[in-house]
């Protein structure tokens, strides 16, 4: 079994990492830090995060997205054709995100986390690995006053994500991972999203991962568990009850990633409990080909909790008596 | 007929804003706090009775974050360190670590302090259920549901000391409900738990959020007035009205909280006159959009100004 995180994690550390990317990123938007000081503060805390989740023994790590406002800006604010807009609520949680307006044909004229990649790469020995929205998700998240139809513009948007994830395994990214968390609401159009997604992953040369979170999964599990063209298909078990369930009953042909530790909520689960889930679905997949994991980014706890999620998953591994080929 | 009040919360003057400052990091006494929230207290019960605003509030000088400010006055409770709710701002979120307990009445004394300095009657003002255990972590009870009941039981309480105190009308905010509509029941039972049995009117404010999918359930929120925000959509949402006879009154939001431009006397009656085509007059209430403390002193003032004269203007065209 393997031991990840989804992608974020805590910015901001009272008892560790300090809160000072808060003051930084103030005076830098005063014009009172250089963009080369606020750099080094993203460095610092990055190398933080990176060592944290390494002490905590995780395999796989991110670099936190400690630069990153949402999954959707972070990109859309790097390429031409968006405006970055006012606050729309992120999903079904109490944060906010700034929704992107499209007004011309998007275009990527340089690699955009190809150089924070190669940092947060160079602060471990351990596999990290990249993270990026979904096409399906990034289109559904803006608005559209260009294509003004959702197909063009989430494949346009696909192939831009495919050239970024291209130059992150260039730049030695084990696995190239694509957040999904649109698919959990509404009727999602399937079709759509596993042809957007196959023209993002084509011709990455790493493994590709689509991870889906928050709401509900009904709609999506089975095209994304027998049909995604990717490597790893991750599921949020803990947001919709109903997600062990409707697993169990499925076929599952991709490697699974399992989230099943509540990143929303601070309350901690029992070793016994987890041992429960990664039971679940040992008739599923063999644990070689098992990912675990919160259930989306860490980022929505307050560090501590954060850190005690982490730590606890690496423990209900390290104790699982099915755990053999770890 | 078109009454007029606000939604809550009004700016605090910068003399508080720099004392809470310094009184959270100790430089300050809590006395000295308490006397500035007094004084602007006062001051926003007298502008609104200059204004001739129907129904005041106390501005909520003395809160902060609407869910936090319960939170540190109710049992089990704790506080969390710092998460981030959107760029690069970030709050302290309430963790339920016990039974949620009322100690003692949380909001009564300072109704009781506003009231007392004035004839138009001062509007109780509580943060709903399904909110606060939406916007805090649970670590206590076993499901989302059981951690919404039990506050209902404490906020239930609030509402009656707020009741027993003289108060008439109390608004019971709620948020949070448009986040999840798959929630919608679980946020009506629970706000059906704090009105029962209240004879005071009552009132519940929502906003920011997927009013499609709660229009539908609007008509069962327990509850005499639903105010909603029509300024920022346009007034698009009066076409959800149309047609209907929607059995509550309506709380219309006319102006725009997070504009800093003064709508016109004008703009805004032309726009109580759109919705005069689709409610009945009697069933309107008038006020801002959502609470006015994001805008400047000023700004809320005649903010509130235009409310308050576009509703008279219009008020005198339907008597004669
Ligand atoms: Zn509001």
């Amino acid at each position: 079994m393997i031991t990840t995180v989804v992608g974020n994690y805590p910015k901001v550390a009272e008892g560790a990492y300090s809160t000072k990317l808060i003051g930084a990123i103030s005076k830098w938007q005063r014009k009172e830090l250089t963009d080369a000081q606020l750099e080094a503060v993203y460095q610092e805390i990055t190398r933080a995060v990176i060592q944290e989740q390494e002490a905590a023994g995780l395999d796989l790590l991110t670099d936190g997205q400690i630069r990153w406002e949402d999954l959707v800006t972070s990109l859309a604010k790097h390429l031409e054709g968006f405006e970055i807009d006012g606050l729309s609520r992120w999903f079904d949680n109490n944060v906010y995100y700034r929704r992107p307006i499209l007004h011309r044909a998007p275009v990527r004229k340089r690699p955009i986390l190809v150089e924070t990649y190669r940092f947060a790469a160079g602060c471990t020995k351990r596999p990290v690995k990249a993270v990026l929205p979904g096409p399906y998700t990034f289109a559904q998240m803006s608005e559209d006053r260009h294509f003004k139809r959702l197909r063009p513009f989430a494949l346009r948007l696909a192939e831009i994500l495919n050239q970024e994830a291209i130059d992150l395994a260039r730049a030695g990214a084990p696995l190239v991972q694509f957040d999904e968390p649109a698919l959990g609401f509404g009727r999602p159009d399937m079709k759509l999203a596993l042809e957007a997604l196959g023209a993002a992953t084509k011709g990455v040369k790493a493994k590709t991962a689509v991870y889906i979170y928050f709401g509900s999964l009904n709609g999506a599990l089975e095209p994304l568990l027998t049909r995604a063209p990717v490597d790893l298909v991750g599921v949020d078990v803990v947001s919709d009850p109903k997600a062990l369930g409707a697993l169990k009953r499925l076929k599952v042909a991709k490697e699974l990633a399992l989230g099943c530790l509540d990143a929303r909520n601070t309350k901690l689960e029992s070793i016994k409990g987890l041992h429960e889930v990664f039971r679940a679905v040992r008739r599923l997949v063999p644990s070689d080909r098992l990912t675990v994991n919160p259930n989306c980014g860490l980022e929505f706890l307050p560090h501590p909790q954060a850190l005690a999620k982490i730590r606890r998953l690496t423990e209900a591994v390290r104790t699982y008596p099915g755990a053999s080929t770890y | 007929m078109l009454l007029t009040t606000s939604v809550g919360s009004l700016p605090k003057p910068e003399y508080l804003t720099t004392t809470r400052t310094k009184a959270r990091k100790g430089e300050v006494d809590a006395r000295v706090l308490r006397e500035l929230e007094e004084r602007s207290t006062r001051e926003w019960i007298k502008t609104q009775e200059e204004l001739g605003i129907d129904i005041v509030v106390d501005g909520e000088q003395y809160r902060g974050d609407m869910v936090a400010y319960f939170a540190e006055h109710l049992g089990g409770f704790k506080e969390s360190e710092l998460v981030r709710s959107y760029g690069n701002r970030y709050y302290r979120k309430p963790i339920i670590v016990g039974k949620i307990t009322r100690p003692k009445p949380i909001t009564v004394e300072w109704w009781q302090f506003a009231q007392q300095l004035t004839k138009q009657p001062v509007k109780g003002m509580l943060t709903g259920p399904y909110t606060i255990m939406d916007w805090s972590f649970n670590e206590h009870y076993p499901s989302r549901r059981a951690a919404t009941l039990a506050i209902a039981q404490v906020i239930r309480d609030e509402a009656r000391d707020l009741e027993r105190a003289g108060a008439q009308y109390i608004q019971v905010d709620e948020p949070a409900i448009s986040t999840r509509p798959d929630e919608m029941d679980l946020a009506i039972e629970a706000l059906g738990i704090v009105t029962r049995g209240l004879r005071a009117k009552t009132i519940t404010h929502i906003c920011y959020g997927n009013f499609a999918a709660i229009g539908p359930k609007l008509h069962q929120l327990p509850v005499d007035q639903v105010d909603l925000e029509f300024a920022n959509r346009n007034f698009e949402l009066l076409e959800f009205f149309r047609g209907k006879r929607f059995p509550k009154e309506v709380g219309l939001g006319v102006v725009d909280v997070h504009d800093h431009r003064i709508e016109s006397r004008d703009e805004v009656i032309k726009n109580l006159k759109k919705a005069l085509k689709v409610l009945r007059p009697e069933q309107i209430y008038v006020d801002p959009d959502c609470g006015l403390k994001t805008r400047s002193p000023q700004e809320a003032v005649e903010k509130l100004r235009v409310v308050v004269e576009a509703a008279r203007a219009v008020r005198e065209q339907l008597l004669h």
